[in-house]
């Protein structure tokens, strides 16, 4: 056998192992999200939420928004935030060093004046300009932070060190939320008794398309451009498969930065969000979990399926490029910091399941993806067509398609959001183009990821969103 | 045949070329590809055909829905006279008839229940009168027996909306069963039918009792006349849950005269049960409360000084000022928050003495001593 038929074979058979470890993944996520989802379901038939909205026992929330630049929407979202059903919530604002005029909006539209107030700096963060209350009791609820520009996850820290509850729960300012979503999102809180849970994630989905007045979505729609609906049928994959599944397993890595809620003292203990990543929503998370396994204790991040918070999507590549590079930068940067986890039977189920996942089949995939495409490609040229190579190829695009069917099978059984029936249709059309249209964009977009962290390029990427500010509109 | 005899040359050529093609070879490969596109093929045919069941049922339902609301209308708005006389509420001959299909009765009393949560009163009574008429009480029994968890719980939930207290010990149980939301349903139901006296499952429980179940049960009690209920055992319990939920009722009733058996818990091994004993003496104390805090203040943690510094704001004196004092110099600033903020609440010289100070110490105790005299929470 000569060195390039070795070469080939090594090439060839590489793919095959990786493609059937990453289908019995897939299986075994299908799997574990069936159950997972099965017995949310039953649980939550016959639960009563006005109980907890009505009772002097319910956990104190507080609300993180970090705001940069919204002037534009500020105001409309924040009193969808101040609309929310819960008693015992504080909704903390965070003006990070906007250029424009949020601070001036809030202080006119909520009546605000500042407070003498002593900022204790559990978390260490940038400075703080000042805190507002309001004059009217409406709004008692709200606290608004005004401080120097210091990136999500420095603001998030500001809001981490002010608030003055247990648990606090992190939103997008710019994201609408259900009227119920804190009183779901604390439930978890008070559910186990003999694990404690450090933070619990809720569903994102998207807004375009969706109709909005006065900050709350009274109609769910199907976004009407091509790149959001790709993006809906996306969320409804990771969100209603993979992180059910792994919820199941206890070994949940990611609880998206849109909207979770967190145990605020496990939070100050890990040291609160790192500003060193772009990926600071993850990287809490596997550190808070890292932490609850170093002391030894018993705990549990627990995951909802409700569809709770409603965030407009990127409708155009550049943006959507933007976005995707940044997530491949958060994912290698959250697992360089923790790679003494890595197979490492200390950390449980953390070290030995979640870590190497989320390595070989998050991080890994695109590289092995992209190099492996480029390798076919010339090798065909060159040499002679690769059939096995191809047909495995193929194989593993159909298994891609099987799994956003299944996907759409478990949105019809459960939340259904999409009830038309041509919109159904549309996500499964969706599902056909998205390996052959949107794949090879999110891949590239996170090889360009790798690329600009080893070139030490570690932007946030702005995120220019269109808005849900109008009293009605259809985005 | 053709066709057939060319594949099969095609494939041989391919599998020539294949590398190790002893192990794969093009077939097996053709043969996944085609079975997952059957797959995908079967999902879809399975979601349409769902999507078409389900429509189809919708409209279904939305018939029953309105032949359920007009006898759950006629229920509520019976008038009174007829409900003392204890006629039974007129059931049109449909609603009978489909009384006899599963699934309208299912969604009946679903119906039923839902209002019967939203109403009290004689139409309570009145729905309550149309539950048992209709022997839904019969099935939700005959739930009770079933394998499944959500089922046993759901018909426990059912029989105690619709205040079926008669089946009370049937459910009794059912308050130490496996199953988590078993036990939750039948433990609520037994406090509502039974209120304070209810609890006695606390005595023999085996399983912890959650949060959220705590709060359920505190919702249920909030109706129902207190009794002595027997706390002080439930305070000695091996169960923490149970010495936890214990030491609420005795802040939620103000039980003064179990202020002694709490100072005890005080030294529980449990840090819940200690925090919560500390939270019972934010309200109930004597005038040595404080010192029993404050002898045991150094021995726990942060979380567990700062809610005895919250208690001692509350129910503190002139004697403990010295003690708050001493914790403006401590190196936590949420201590010294907490110990600033209780200062300015205890005592005539409280604010001077938390002025005095700031000004010796300067930063932070100047802006903690601003912050504090603001009187916002920290």
């Amino acid at each position: 056998m000569s060195w390039q038929t070795f070469i080939l074979h090594i090439f060839t058979y590489g793919i095959l192992l990786y493609s059937i470890l990453l289908t019995s993944c897939y299986i075994l996520i299908g799997a574990f999200s069936i159950s997972e989802t099965r017995t949310y379901l039953n649980k939550n038939s016959f639960t009563d939420y006005r109980v907890l909205a009505s009772s002097t026992e319910a956990p104190s929330m507080s609300i993180l928004a970090p705001a940069y630049n919204e002037a534009a929407t500020i105001i409309e979202n924040v009193r969808s935030l101040l609309s929310l059903h819960y008693n015992n919530l504080e909704v903390i604002i965070i003006n990070d060093g906007s250029k424009d005029d949020s601070l001036e909006r809030l202080i006119d539209a909520y009546d605000l004046y500042k407070v003498d107030y002593f900022v204790n700096q559990q978390v260490e963060t940038k400075l703080v300009k000042g805190v507002y209350k309001s004059h009217n009791q409406v709004y008692r609820k709200l606290i608004v932070v005004d401080k120097e520009n210091g990136g999500k996850a420095d603001a998030l820290n500001v809001g981490v060190n002010i608030a003055q509850n247990n648990y606090f729960v992190c939103v997008d300012v710019d994201c609408v939320l259900e009227q119920d979503a804190i009183l779901k999102l604390a439930k978890p809180f008070l559910e186990n008794s003999t694990h404690r849970v450090i933070a619990a994630g809720g569903v994102v989905r998207i807004a375009n398309s969706c109709e909005i007045e006065g900050g709350r979505l009274v109609k769910v729609n199907l976004p009407k451009q091509f790149l959001p609906r790709i993006q809906t049928l996306e969320y409804i994959r990771a969100f209603l498969l993979s992180r059910m599944a792994w919820t199941r397993l206890n070994g949940l890595l990611l609880i998206s930065g849109a909207f979770g809620a967190f145990d605020r003292e496990i939070v100050i203990k890990c040291g609160g969000y790192n500003h060193k990543t772009v990926g600071e929503d993850m990287e809490l998370v596997v550190r808070m979990r890292r932490y609850m396994e170093e002391l030894g204790q018993p705990y549990r991040v627990s995951f909802i399926p409700d569809p709770l918070c409603w965030t407009e999507a990127p409708s155009t590549f550049k943006i959507l490029g933007r976005q995707r590079n940044r997530w491949a930068r958060g994912t290698i940067e959250t697992l360089r910091f923790h790679k003494k986890m890595f197979f490492n039977p200390r950390y449980g189920l953390l070290g030995m399941l979640s870590y190497p996942y989320w390595l070989f089949f998050e991080f890994l995939a695109p590289i092995i993806e992209f190099f492996g495409t480029i390798g076919l490609i010339i090798y065909c040229i060159v040499a002679e067509i690769n059939y096995s190579a191809l047909l495995i190829t193929a194989g593993v695009v159909s298994i891609g398609i099987l799994y956003s069917i299944f996907a759409i099978l478990m949105e019809v059984l459960t939340y259904n959001q999409y009830k038309q029936r041509k919109d159904i249709l549309r996500l499964v059309i969706v599902a056909v183009l998205e390996p052959v249209i949107f794949h090879p964009f999110v891949v590239w977009s996170s090889i360009r990821g790798n690329f600009d962290l080893l070139r030490k390029r570690n932007s946030w990427g702005e995120m220019t969103r269109q808005g849900f500010a109008a009293e009605k509109k259809i985005l | 045949m053709g066709v057939r005899l060319f594949l099969t040359t095609k494939i041989s050529t391919i599998n020539r070329i294949l590398p190790f093609t002893y192990i794969l070879k093009v077939e097996y490969l053709v043969i996944v590809i085609f079975s997952v596109v059957c797959l995908i093929g079967g999902l879809l045919v399975y979601m349409l055909f769902y999507i078409y069941i389900k429509s189809r049922r919708e409209k279904k339902y939305d018939k029953w829905r309105l032949i359920s609301d007009l006898l759950i209308r006629k229920a509520v708005f019976y008038d009174d006279d007829q409900v003392q006389a204890e006629t039974n509420i007129p059931v049109t001959d449909r609603a009978k008839k489909l009384m006899n299909k599963r699934h309208f009765r299912k969604l009946l009393t679903e119906e039923i229940v839902s209002a019967k949560k939203n109403i009290t009163g004689i139409s309570a009574y009145n729905l309550k009168n149309l539950y048992q008429q209709l022997l839904l009480p019969n099935y939700a029994l005959k739930n009770l027996k079933s394998r499944y968890w959500h089922i046993k719980a759901k018909a426990i939930q059912e029989l105690t909306v619709m205040e079926m207290d008669e089946y009370v010990t049937e459910l009794i149980s059912f308050t130490n069963n496996q199953n988590e939301l078993v036990r939750m349903e039948a433990q609520t139901a037994i406090v509502q039918f039974n209120g304070f006296e209810g609890l006695s499952f606390l005595d023999a429980i085996t399983y912890p009792i959650s949060d959220w179940q705590q709060i359920k049960l505190l919702q249920q009690l909030a109706h129902a006349r207190p009794v002595d209920m027997g706390i002080d055992g439930w305070l000695k319990s091996a169960n923490n849950s149970v010495v936890v939920f214990a030491l609420k009722l005795a802040r939620n009733y103000q039980l003064f005269e179990l202020h002694d058996d709490i100072l005890q818990c005080l030294d529980h091994t449990n840090p819940h049960v200690r925090l919560e004993a500390i939270n019972f003496f934010c309200e109930i104390y004597t005038e040595d409360t404080s010192d029993a805090l404050i002898s045991r203040y150094l021995k726990e943690d942060l979380k567990h000084q700062l809610a005895m510094i919250k208690a001692i704001q509350n129910i503190g004196s002139e004697k403990d000022v010295p003690f708050l004092v001493s914790l403006l110099d401590k190196d936590d600033h949420e201590i010294k928050i907490s110990a600033a903020r209780a200062l300015t609440k205890i005592g005539k010289n409280g604010i001077a003495l938390l002025k005095r100070h700031a000004d010796d110490k300067g930063y932070p105790l100047d802006q903690i001593a601003m912050h504090v005299k603001g009187g916002l929470p920290a």
